[in-house]
């Protein structure tokens, strides 16, 4: 009997056996869509000859370095309230597991495959991020918080000051192809006769890696392990009290937003080909919450817009000396030189005030219901599940 | 003299067959405070059992000695006569202990429906592998836990909230909220911290409805409540709480008409 019912499977359990539950991925029509006009907005920027076609490849692979980031801190922060300073630390153990296991200027003769590199990215992350969380996750918010406010200049100095193993200041280049096997040369050739095929291949490889890790968070966002995650960011007490066990759901949200850090430093490496300890300052974990605040504090499609908007800005600023009117504008006020990078942080602070004015909860916040997909949602269709529930208890 | 009485009291000494929550002698002080002083009390199972006391008499302490929010100094609790004292909080609520908190906190970004379904036990989607390895045995579990959540919102008649978010909430329909939340974990016994404090009286009345009509089906509760009318409609028995000791227990008559009861209140205590 029961082994006809399996032989007799429809095709939805079919596709659940695959995992796959069509339209319920995590990502709708509309967020492919506004991905198009974004592209779209890119390829018009460069054929009007603002952008040239390796510079927009290069910032959409930076979106999707970023994105990583942004991604990885929202799971932390954005779902479980968890206050993470040490960013960039476990970006920075990513970028160093490329460096030193890939780069033929390591000072490890090593050169293995960059997908090695990824898979000890990701275990060290995950170990250091234990290792952080046993400590300070049992205790209130601001632990962490300051622990790892401390990590961060530890793994900074250690890089720096660990010359023998990390070539310290000097810097490690050179970086391997990444996913040799990827038949990306004849594709983009089709297209353009002057892409560069290294950039080309970085940003399919990140945009693609990016694809698949927001679709499986996405699906952890809406279980019931993100609706309890969620619930202990609100008041940790009462999910306790409904016999949660939080210190493991914060360690869980924890190590997976590290390792997705971790991911981001990697990709690094064979996306600029050079790295040393000077990446590792602590702006960069600030730009990292900024994008995370202005894109929409626990909203995936909110992280996203945060990257786009972090690399746009960090990159945007680098062109403010070449625009004759700025200049000029600097130029008018006696005693003032323009300097870029106060500029960038200026921006940055001012559109900080003016989301948190005009908009705090960022610019996509997060939606007031996640539900886990094909569950019933609304009322007409948990009628309808019912009534087959009731046929079915019939029919028997 | 009621010092001398309460240190003779044992709650598990009056004749209640089946016990589902027992504590011995808890201790509790904080510095130089002695919050609770050798309570010993029992929860006859199927009962709604009342607590009350003046103000800062240790009623929320005990709550959360009993759940294991605060350590113990001294003492042991026991859920179906397993002794708890020591374990978490969720592990004590998955034994079966499910409290509220006397100020409830709304979740942010989340609907009434949602917050509901946090509290089922056992989920298997509360664990990352089998979301990606179960995915149609999550969704079953939910598409269940979703339609025992629509009941429920239902029986305590906030069903027509279930989309709005929980922050939207007044202070009453929050508090309906939760132990309908609590009920969704099934619990062997429930135990609400003032669960009418800043209700209006007329859903007041119907709260009592409500625990009256689960207690009827089987359902036990302990229940502190400064609300007198609402305390003695419902419980019995009631235990009298007062600096820290059980001062007695008794059918809401007795303890109405108690002269230690009366001066306790006024403030009048050795
Ligand atoms: N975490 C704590 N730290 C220090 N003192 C505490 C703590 N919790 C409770 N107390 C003290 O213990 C005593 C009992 O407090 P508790 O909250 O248990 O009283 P209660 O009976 O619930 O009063 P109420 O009816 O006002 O809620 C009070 O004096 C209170 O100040
Ligand atoms: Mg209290």
């Amino acid at each position: 009997m029961s082994e006809q019912q399996s032989d007799d499977i429809g095709l939805t359990d079919r596709l659940d056996r695959l995992r796959i539950e069509p339209g319920n991925l995590g990502v709708s029509v509309l967020d492919l869509t506004a991905v198009g006009v974004f592209v779209l907005f890119l390829l018009l920027l460069v054929g009007v000859g603002v952008l040239s076609l390796n510079y927009g490849m290069y910032l959409l692979g930076l979106v999707g370095m970023y994105g990583f980031m942004v991604v990885g801190l929202n799971i932390q922060w954005g779902y479980a309230g968890l206050i993470n300073f040490s960013v960039i630390a476990f970006w920075g153990i990513g970028a160093y597991a490329a460096a030193l296991l890939t780069s033929p200027g390591s000072p490890h003769d090593i050169l293995l495959s960059p997908v090695i590199a990824l898979v000890v990215a990701i275990v060290v992350a995950a170990i250091v991020a234990v290792l952080i969380g046993i400590p300070t996750l049992r205790l209130r918010a601001d632990y962490l918080a300051i622990a790892s406010l401390g990590f961060a200049e530890v793994i900074r100095l250690l890089f720096l000051n660990e010359r023998e193993w990390t070539a310290g200041s000097r810097g490690i280049s050179g970086a391997p192809e990444l996913f040799g096997w990827l038949p990306v040369e004849p594709v983009v050739r089709l297209l353009s006769a002057e892409a560069s095929i290294g950039t080309a291949r970085n940003t399919i490889v990140i945009l693609g890696m990016l694809f698949v890790g927001y679709l499986l968070v996405r699906r952890i966002h809406r279980s019931p392990w993100g609706r309890v995650v969620r619930t202990i960011r609100g008041d940790e007490d009462l999910a306790k009290a409904l016999g949660k066990n939080t210190y493991m759901m914060k360690m869980q949200a924890f190590v997976i937003g590290c390792v997705l850090m971790a991911v981001a430093g990697w990709f690094y490496m064979y996306a600029f080909q050079y790295l040393d300890p000077g990446e590792l300052e602590p702006l960069q974990t600030f730009y990292v919450w900024v994008a995370l605040i202005l894109g929409g504090t626990g909203s995936d499609r909110g992280s996203i817009i945060g990257a786009v908007t972090i690399v746009a800005i960090l990159e945007g600023t680098r062109f403010l000396n070449e625009i004759d009117l700025v200049v000029a504008l600097f130029e008018a006020i006696p005693g003032i030189t323009l300097n870029v990078s106060a500029v960038r942080l200026l921006l940055v602070g001012l559109l900080i005030i003016f989301v948190i004015r005009f908009r705090p909860q960022g610019l996509l916040p997060p939606k007031e219901e996640l539900i886990w997909p094909g569950a019933a949602s609304d009322d007409t269709q948990s009628r309808e599940r019912q009534a087959t529930r009731e046929q079915r208890g019939v029919d028997e | 003299m009621s010092a001398e009485l309460s240190l003779t009291y044992d709650g598990a000494d009056l004749d209640k067959d089946d016990v589902v929550l027992r504590t011995e002698s808890l201790k509790k002080s904080f510095g130089g405070l002695t919050a609770t002083d050798d309570v010993s009390i029992a929860v006859e199972r199927g009962s709604i059992t009342g607590m009350i006391g003046p103000n800062g008499a240790g009623k929320s302490t005990l709550f959360n000695l009993i759940s294991g929010f605060y350590e113990l100094d001294s003492g042991s609790v026991y859920v179906n006569d397993t002794e708890v004292s020591g374990m978490k909080p969720y592990e004590i609520a998955r034994s079966g202990l499910m409290r509220t908190f006397q100020t409830p906190r709304r979740l942010e970004g989340m609907t009434v429906r949602e917050a509901m379904l946090v509290g089922p036990q056992g989920q298997s989607g509360e664990s990352i592998l089998p979301l990606f390895f179960g995915g149609s045995k999550v969704r079953t579990e939910e598409t269940a836990n979703l339609e025992d959540a629509q009941r429920m919102l239902e029986r305590f008649e906030i069903d027509h909230l279930a989309n709005a978010p929980s922050t939207e909430l007044s202070g009453g329909q929050l508090k309906l909220v939760e132990m309908a939340r609590a009920m969704m974990a099934e619990p062997d016994v429930l135990l609400l911290d003032e669960p009418v404090a800043g209700v209006n009286p007329t859903l007041a009345k119907k709260l009592a409805g409500f625990i009256e009509e689960l207690n009827e089906e089987g359902q036990t509760f302990l229940i502190i409540e400064h609300d007198m009318s609402f305390i003695m409609r419902i419980a019995d028995p009631i235990i009298v709480l007062d600096q820290g000791r059980v001062l007695m227990e008794d059918t809401p008559e007795t303890v109405r008409s108690d002269e230690r009861v009366i001066e306790a209140y006024l403030g009048g205590s050795p």
